[in-house]
């Protein structure tokens, strides 16, 4: 049950919603495993459930029932403050629109996710710095995030998520708040972290993103209706 | 610390909200500050004023408007009787006041004579010379004892004058002691004249039959007064065969505790508008906290979403209020000592001549307790707020 080469562990995951008297089920099984180092695209309309999938294997939410295991733990039944340790230690979270801390710098916002993990000060600013550096900016680290380009601001991100070595990186529609051109610069940023070994999970309505991407999963009315690696005709 | 350091950027970048914020706490800290600092200005001040009256005597007037006012004032007889009857009383003695022309050379002023006892009413030290003594009283010597005004009128040109004589009126008295000049200059308590005579020469020259205006009666410990005032009142009763006469008394004690009760009052009364401001002031910092908690929703989510923990949020939210609440007092704090300080400064020093010790200690305590308390009552609720909002929903916030 516990495969380590496994990143990602999912067995009948469902989720449903309660508003009021009503149930609303969203997710009707989902069953799905990513190895780590595997780079996949999850698609599907809007209403398929992904966001909620998304949310699930982020561990913001938990499922009303199944199994998930995240590398090696059982994150199913965590409380709320078991879960911020799991994120803040195996997850690495970019998001479409960024979501920098206005009014501090890209240096700063590098090293937040070390400042909740009781890092010292000195240590921050040394791994921040590394991190930027990895994605290309280790020259903006002063730099607030208004007095970035949006592809800058992105790199910022995944220096944050990347900074604790996060056993998965999910990216919500990395790319949806930029031009081609920048895209492009981002996705091979994606292919170069996972030529290193990332495991990666991103989320997107973009067929052409999805496509760099070594494998994708497609989500519809809350089920997985299609399994593919990349190349292979869907 | 990163809680603090994001907190002072947060509110730094909104310098006229954070500002405007605090407007209440400032007032209401600086209002109570203020007052502490008056407070210890006004005790030096009391006895500043009083500085002149002997604390060990006190006055009985009979009341002038009771049918037996004939019967119930003082005879100068009663005062060896009263001594006598009264064994608290060190000494008896009338109180009285002349106006008179008084001369020295051809320097003049009118001023009130005053009969005086071995043991002064008027315990200024004395700048040249003595007090009135036992001897003078026994011998009802003719000499005078000059208070400042009397002396800086008579003797312009300054100096010793003792062993010199002045005239009031036709009569010659020595000079045998200058007091100095009281340290107050707007309230006179004593009802002690400006030249002083033994209460004996008193009774011999000026004295026209046997009432007396009211008397004065010395103890040896003030703390026996209520007493010795009541003692006193009793044997006269019992004197005149009249146990309704009336009187009343009046020492420095019962001046002081007027005193300190009108500012006791006040002292009340500022409280209470410190406590109603900081009141007001602690429900605007939650108010601002609470609209700082859901401008910033999106980022609390992405906080959360990085893996921070509540109580961490919670911890950020916290310490933005005690930084807002801690800037508020700090200010207030200075602004008070500063007001306290000033009217000190133009109203109490003059008064009392003395500089009141600025009470540094107690108010940086009564500050720093407004800022935990404040921060406590109405931060803690937006921190709370922040603490648990749901991830999700804060991301998806616009």
């Amino acid at each position: 049950m516990n495969d380590p080469t496994l990143a990602i562990r999912l067995r009948d995951i469902r989720k449903t919603y309660e508003s009021g008297a009503m149930k609303v089920p969203v997710l009707h099984g989902i069953t799905l495993d990513v190895v780590r180092g595997e780079y996949v695209a999850v698609m599907g309309p809007s209403g398929s459930g992904k966001s909620t999938l998304m949310n699930l294997i982020g561990c913001l939410d938990r499922p009303t029932s199944g199994v998930y295991v995240l590398d090696g733990v059982d994150v199913s039944k965590l409380d709320d403050n078991a879960l911020a340790a799991i994120r803040l230690q195996k997850l690495g979270f970019v998001f479409q629109g960024f979501n920098l801390l206005a009014r501090t710098d890209a240096l700063k916002n590098v090293a937040l996710p070390l400042f909740y993990a009781g890092v010292p000060a000195r240590e921050r600013a040394v791994r921040a710095a590394a991190a930027l550096e990895d994605v290309g900016l280790g020259d903006r680290g002063h730099h607030q995030p208004s007095q970035l380009s949006g592809g800058q601001q992105q790199r910022v991100a995944i220096a944050r998520a990347l900074i604790n070595d996060p056993a998965v990186l999910l990216a919500d529609e990395p790319t949806g708040n930029l031009d081609s051109k920048t895209s492009d610069d981002i996705m091979a940023l994606f292919d170069k972290l996972h030529a290193g070994g990332r495991t990666i999970i991103m989320v997107t309505h973009d067929e052409a993103i999805a496509r760099n991407a070594r494998r994708i999963v497609r989500l519809l009315d809350g089920l997985v209706v299609a399994d593919v690696a990349v190349g292979a005709t869907a | 610390m990163i809680y603090l350091e994001e907190a002072v950027s947060v509110l730094l970048a909104n310098k006229v909200r954070s500002l405007l914020t605090i407007v209440g706490l400032i007032i209401g800290v600086a209002a109570v500050i203020a007052i502490q600092v008056l407070g210890g200005g006004m005790a030096g001040a009391i006895d500043g004023l009083l500085g002149g009256m002997s604390d060990n005597s006190f006055i009985i007037f009979p009341n002038q408007q009771q049918s037996n006012a004939q019967a119930a004032a003082f005879k100068l007889s009663d005062m060896q009787t009263l001594k006598d009857r009264v064994p608290l009383l060190l000494d008896a003695v009338p109180v009285a006041f002349l106006s008179e022309l008084v001369r020295h050379g051809h320097d003049e002023g009118r001023f009130t004579l005053s009969p005086e006892s071995a043991i002064p009413y008027d315990n200024l030290p004395a700048q040249y010379g003595r007090h009135i003594d036992a001897d003078d009283v026994a011998e009802a010597a003719n000499v005078a004892v000059l208070k400042h005004d009397a002396y800086i009128r008579l003797f312009p040109n300054g100096g010793d004058p003792t062993g010199e004589s002045i005239y009031a009126g036709p009569n010659r008295f020595l000079i045998v002691g200058v007091l100095e000049a009281p340290k107050q200059g707007i309230i006179n308590a004593s009802f002690a004249g400006e030249v002083a005579i033994p209460w004996t020469t008193y009774v011999q020259r000026f004295l026209h039959g046997n009432t007396l205006f009211a008397a004065r009666f010395v103890v040896a410990n003030p703390a026996t007064i209520p007493q010795a005032e009541a003692d006193t009142i009793a044997a006269i009763r019992s004197l005149r065969g009249k146990p309704d006469l009336v009187y009343q008394s009046f020492d420095k004690s019962q001046f002081t505790k007027g005193i300190d009760g009108v500012f006791d009052a006040l002292t009340f009364i500022v409280a209470l508008i410190g406590a109603v401001s900081l009141l007001v002031a602690g429900i605007g910092i939650m108010n601002i906290m609470l609209v700082s908690v859901a401008e910033r929703t999106r980022e609390i989510g992405v906080r959360k979403a990085i893996g921070a923990r509540r109580s961490q949020v919670l911890w950020q939210f916290f310490i933005e209020a005690l930084v807002l609440c801690g800037a508020g007092c700090a200010i207030g704090w200075a602004l008070g000592m500063g007001i306290g300080a000033i009217v000190n400064d133009v109203g109490i020093v003059r008064l009392s001549g003395t500089v009141p010790p600025l009470p540094w200690l107690g108010t940086l305590a009564i500050a720093a307790g407004f800022a935990v308390v404040v921060t406590l009552a109405f931060g803690t609720y937006p921190a709370y707020r922040a603490a648990g909002l749901d991830p999700i929903e804060a991301l998806r916030y616009e």
